[in-house]
């Protein structure tokens, strides 16, 4: 092979030659571009071709110092145009305008490109011959080659390179050099999922059609694990909150509703089950999708006072009012505090605590959502979560309160009946320790079926239990988050708090989705552990950004200046490369991807039995 | 006072720094005024009585504008003009008393190219180092401070240099142009001045007459010439066939003060070339920014008044050979014109000071001049700056000829070049066993 050359390594261990074969095929890294001029390990100055470079672009630089073959990434931060020859380019520009016959000779050939930016790490292959990939903490050879990455030709390679870097369970997107994209899809492995994801963007910066993205994604990832019940593959739930009701019937052309009308029954059972859509008025549903919608309805047996902390501030006078009545009527305190006349408040709770309190739970009475009887959404909700189920949940037309309320018991329910799992060795202490944790009446009506999902061998109190780590991954939705996951919430007993530092022992993960960082409160932030970074809105978000990544951005400044709807900067705790990932429109992958759900479920293997 | 703007921590530098005191003292200031006073008062007054007698004959004769070719011409035959620069230094590594040069050298071929775009684009490289070798070209010279060894070493370099390796072939064309073609062969030198002469030309050695006064520096000269004029050699002799080759300097041949013939090899190597070119067809200049010419700014005043200030002008420079006979402002100087070659004064340019071009003056005979015919010699003069003009028009060194200014980017030795190239030095000097010399300049020793 040309090109190939073998190096004899004496080793001081065993004194036994190792061979280490140089053979990356730089062709396969793209075009070659320019040579590296200044630098250190963190940032680097390189020497390029007059081309139509942007901002975010990455290149891929080649070098075999100490006989060992790196391929070091390089993420362009800005662009100076270079003449060589020329210390004052601007004289040069003044010398055109005044003298008109003036001219460049061979300038072409002079006109380079001066690019500055970030060293974003290196891929090498270990001694089992796997690509790894490392943070920047070695330089690139003097005067090494770059490789700017060409779609159609450098993806295979990169794919092979970066495996560590984007291979998962849930594609967000395809690893963006520049204004182009590579063949290089980028996943979030499920596994990190219980460790919380971010969402960040201001107004049009894509964040709908990325959440679209990400469902449809999710049922892609279910639709693989049936498919191939061989393989033992996780399932995944989401609860996705709506707010605009557009994940269903879709931005443009295509929504969910569409990839669930292309389902096969079947699959569209084992995917969706009976309904995949919540809605405060089914009536007002499109008929297509009321087929597969249920009303939000939620008990005021069901609240609980702490669900009710994690939404808005109360005074000390006014939990300890609540908490109270809680004690004393349990789940009938709402109806109690409503009902409570003034001259028979309790102990030393004075007339104004009791007013204000009552003021704050008036909403529920004005809410279609929460009642005080009737049939609660909770229990389905809780069944679809753990067997692997989407729900889009349209909260356009609930209050802001109705919105944080439902969001917090939901998710406060699913990691009680999870921690009381956690808690127990077998099904007997499970109902013992859910009785404990959550509302009775609620309880009552789930325990034979979460019987069934959390026994390992069977329903009886005797049963061990599952790890809550076998169980589906679930991700709930946290939208407008600053409402909720600001430090003054944060501070009390809000749900979110327990969820968000415990939330991977029990499988239960958060997508916080916010236009804004800089008011999010630390505890959430530092137990995110991957970073959807969209478009933001001014300077102050862009360093709360950059601050808070989970690896270093530090200098991409100028990249998220220049970010245009659906780009992204992905940062996660586990990987070591920021990745800059263009999120595909949903209609385009819907259209290319439909064929896939008419498919008809393949059967487990039966072991033959002789 | 400043030492304590630059803190307490400079206290030291601020000691050294007192020559910085001194220039900023008014006494300084003084020195300077009295220094350009005197230039004023004595210089300037003896020789502005000869400007005065000079400056009509300047303005009314030779003094003449550029009609520059437009901006969007297409020239009928698009044709190469070629440049040679050298650079190097006499003290790359010095030893006791051996020293070491280095020398670059470098030659440029552009394409007037006026039917694209892209005017005065370089031709291919590797047709280019196929013609002339690998460009820039880089080598290295050593001798040592004994005078008979210094001068040794020096002419075993040029012969290795120069490809003419025939002295007779060498010299002779020197003396057929200086006897105006009386001399031919060395045959013909019996009735001449040179009579003993033929016999004391035959080695590269005996070229050189003026061997009590090699100083480095002038040794340095002569092989930076001599690598610069090879490269010429070897262009004329390749297929390029440029129609302009421009060398950086004057076509100054400094000759033996009794001999009447060039006191060094490169005089001969000059004239050599000056021949070579006249029977290629090329036409052979020396561009010199450093011109030595008194009153040049006057001269460019001149112009200025006359023609405007954006005006492009030349101004011929005569010879007492010439009608008229020489410029009275340069008489005193024996080297302007240089012996064969022709001087002009000339400004493309606004902005920059006048510069000066020599032709050789054998071939300005015989293209330019045209006798008791000064208008068409004027003509000829004109056609001739009008392409000079045109070559000259790079926005990077506007009014200076862009070949030559390529030729000297590409040859240019910086400083951080030397220092790297001794530290490859200091690898090779290991190799060979001589890893005890040191190759950074002496002064370093003493941490200067």
């Amino acid at each position: 092979m040309i090109g190939r050359h073998i190096l004899y390594v004496k080793t001081t261990i065993n004194e036994q030659f190792n061979v280490i074969e140089m053979n990356i095929d730089k062709d396969r890294l793209g075009e070659l571009y320019g040579k590296v001029g200044v630098g250190n390990q963190t940032t680097l100055g390189i020497m390029g071709r007059n081309r139509d470079i942007s901002v975010g672009e990455i290149f891929m630089i080649y070098s075999d110092r100490g006989e060992r073959e790196r391929v070091f990434f390089f993420r362009v931060l800005g662009l100076e145009n270079y003449l060589r020859q020329v210390d004052d380019m601007s004289r040069i520009a003044g010398t055109l305008m005044v003298e008109g016959d003036a001219y460049l000779s061979g300038i072409d050939r002079n006109m380079l490109l001066s690019l500055g930016g970030r060293m974003l790490g290196y891929a090498e292959k270990n001694e089992k011959e796997e690509w790894t990939f490392k943070s920047p903490r070695r330089l690139p050879d003097h005067l090494a080659s770059v490789y700017r990455p060409v779609p159609g030709t450098s993806d295979e390679f990169v794919r092979e390179m970066l495996a560590s870097q984007t291979d998962g369970e849930v594609h967000i997107g395809d690893l963006q050099v520049g204004e182009k994209t590579l063949d290089v899809p980028v996943k979030i492995p499920i596994m990190y999922l219980p460790m919380h994801v971010g969402i960040f963007g201001s107004t049009g910066a894509g964040k709908s059609n990325l959440m679209m993205v990400l469902i449809k994604s999710i049922i892609d990832t279910n639709l693989d694990a049936i498919r191939n019940p061989n393989a033992d593959k996780p399932r995944l739930s989401a609860f996705c909150i709506d707010p605009h009701d557009e994940f269903a019937k879709g931005v443009d052309n295509y929504g969910i509703q569409n990839i669930v009308k292309d389902m096969s029954p079947s699959t569209r059972t084992d995917i969706i089950g009976d309904f995949y859509y919540l809605t405060t008025h089914k009536s007002a549903t499109t008929r297509d999708i009321r087929a597969y919608t249920r009303e939000i309805r939620i008990l005021y047996s069901e609240i609980q006072p702490r669900d009710l902390y994690s939404i808005r501030e109360y005074t000390a006078e006014m939990s300890s009012f609540i908490d109270s009545q809680y004690h004393s009527a349990g789940e009938n305190w709402i109806d109690s505090i409503l009902n409570m006349a003034e001259d028979s408040i309790p102990g030393s709770t004075s007339v104004q605590t009791l007013r204000a309190v009552k003021r704050r739970l008036s909403f529920l009475e004005r809410s279609p959502i929460f009642i005080d009887s009737g049939t609660s959404i909770l229990d389905d909700i809780f069944f679809a979560m753990e067997t692997g189920k989407i729900l889009v949940v349209n909260t356009s037309l609930m209050s802001d309160t109705e919105q944080f309320l439902l969001t917090t018991i939901v998710t406060r329910t699913l990691s009680d009946m999870r921690r009381a799992l956690k808690s127990s060795g077998n099904l007997g202490d499970f109902e013992t320790q859910g009785k404990k944790r959550l509302p009775p009446g609620f309880f009552n009506r789930v325990k034979q079926q979460a019987r069934a999902f959390y026994g390992k061998d069977g329903v009886s109190d005797s049963s061990e239990v599952r790890d809550p780590r076998k169980l589906p991954v679930i991700q709930v939705t946290v939208e407008e988050a600053p409402s909720i996951l600001n430090p003054v919430l944060m501070r009390g007993q809000s749900v979110f708090k327990d969820i968000s530092r415990q939330g991977r022992k029990f499988n239960i993960g958060l997508l916080v989705v916010s236009q804004q960082v800089s008011v999010l409160d630390n505890v959430i932030l530092s137990q995110m552990n991957t970073e959807i970074n969209l478009r933001l809105g001014n300077e102050r978000e862009i360093r709360a950004c950059i601050e808070n990544a989970s690896v270093n951005i530090n200098g991409f400044e100028n990249e998220f200046r220049v970010m245009s709807r659906g780009e992204a900067i992905v940062t996660a705790s586990y990987r070591e490369l920021p990745l800059p990932v263009r999120i595909p429109l949903f209609d385009t992958i819907y259209e290319k991807d439909r064929h896939r759900y008419k498919d008809k479920k393949s059967k487990k293997d039966e072991k033959h039995i002789l | 006072m400043y030492r304590w703007i630059l803190g307490p921590n400079h206290l030291v530098r601020s000691e050294l720094d007192s020559m910085l005191d001194k220039i900023l003292t008014e006494k300084f200031r003084k020195t300077l005024r009295s220094v350009f006073k005197d230039i004023q008062h004595n210089q300037n007054r003896r020789e502005q009585e000869k400007l005065v007698e000079d400056e009509l004959r300047i303005k009314e004769k030779l003094l003449t504008t550029v009609n520059p070719y437009p901006s969007d011409v297409v020239l009928g035959d698009d044709y190469l003009v070629a440049a040679v620069d050298g650079s190097g230094t006499d003290r790359f590594v010095v030893h006791d008393d051996i020293r070491v040069h280095l020398l670059s050298t470098s030659t440029v071929v552009l394409d007037t190219n006026t039917r694209s775009e892209f005017f005065f684009a370089p031709i291919d490289k590797i047709h280019l180092e196929n013609e002339l070798d690998e460009q820039p070209d880089i080598d290295a010279h050593w001798h040592s401070s004994v005078p008979h060894d210094a001068r040794k070493k020096m002419t075993e370099s040029l012969e290795n240099i120069y490809p003419q390796k025939n002295i007779v072939d060498l010299v002779l064309p020197f003396f057929r142009d200086y006897s105006n073609g009386k001399i031919d062969s060395f045959s013909d030198f019996s009735d001449t001045e040179f009579a003993s002469a033929s016999e004391k030309l035959r080695e590269m050695e005996d070229l050189v007459s003026r061997s009590q006064s090699l100083t480095n520096i002038v040794i340095h000269d002569e092989l930076r010439k001599a690598s610069e004029y090879a490269a010429i050699r070897t262009l004329l002799t390749s297929d390029i066939n440029p129609k302009f080759v421009l060398i950086d300097g004057a076509m100054s041949v400094f000759m033996h003060p009794t001999k009447h013939y060039p006191s060094m090899p490169s005089g001969f190597m000059l004239r050599d070339l000056c021949s070579l070119a006249r029977q290629k067809g090329v036409i052979l200049c020396a561009v010199s920014k450093n011109h030595t010419i008194p009153f040049a700014h006057k001269i460019a005043k001149m112009a200025k008044d006359k023609f405007g200030d954006g005006a492009k002008w030349f101004c011929h420079l005569p010879s007492k050979f010439d009608s008229g006979g020489g410029l009275r402002i340069i008489e005193d100087r024996p080297y302007i014109p240089p012996m064969l070659a022709v001087p002009y004064l000339f400004s493309f340019s606004r902005d920059n000071r006048p510069s000066r071009i020599d032709f050789d003056r054998i071939w300005w005979l015989q293209n330019i001049f045209v006798s008791g015919d000064p208008r068409t010699t004027r003509e000829n003069e004109k056609a001739l700056f009008r392409e000079i003009e045109f070559m000259s028009r790079d926005a990077r060194w506007y009014g200076y000829p862009v070949p030559l200014a390529l030729a000297h980017e590409s040859c240019k030795l910086s400083y951080e070049d030397v220092l790297l190239a001794r530290e490859i030095c200091k690898d090779i000097l290991k190799e060979v066993g001589l890893g005890d010399w040191k190759t950074h300049p002496l002064r370093e020793d003493y941490n200067q």
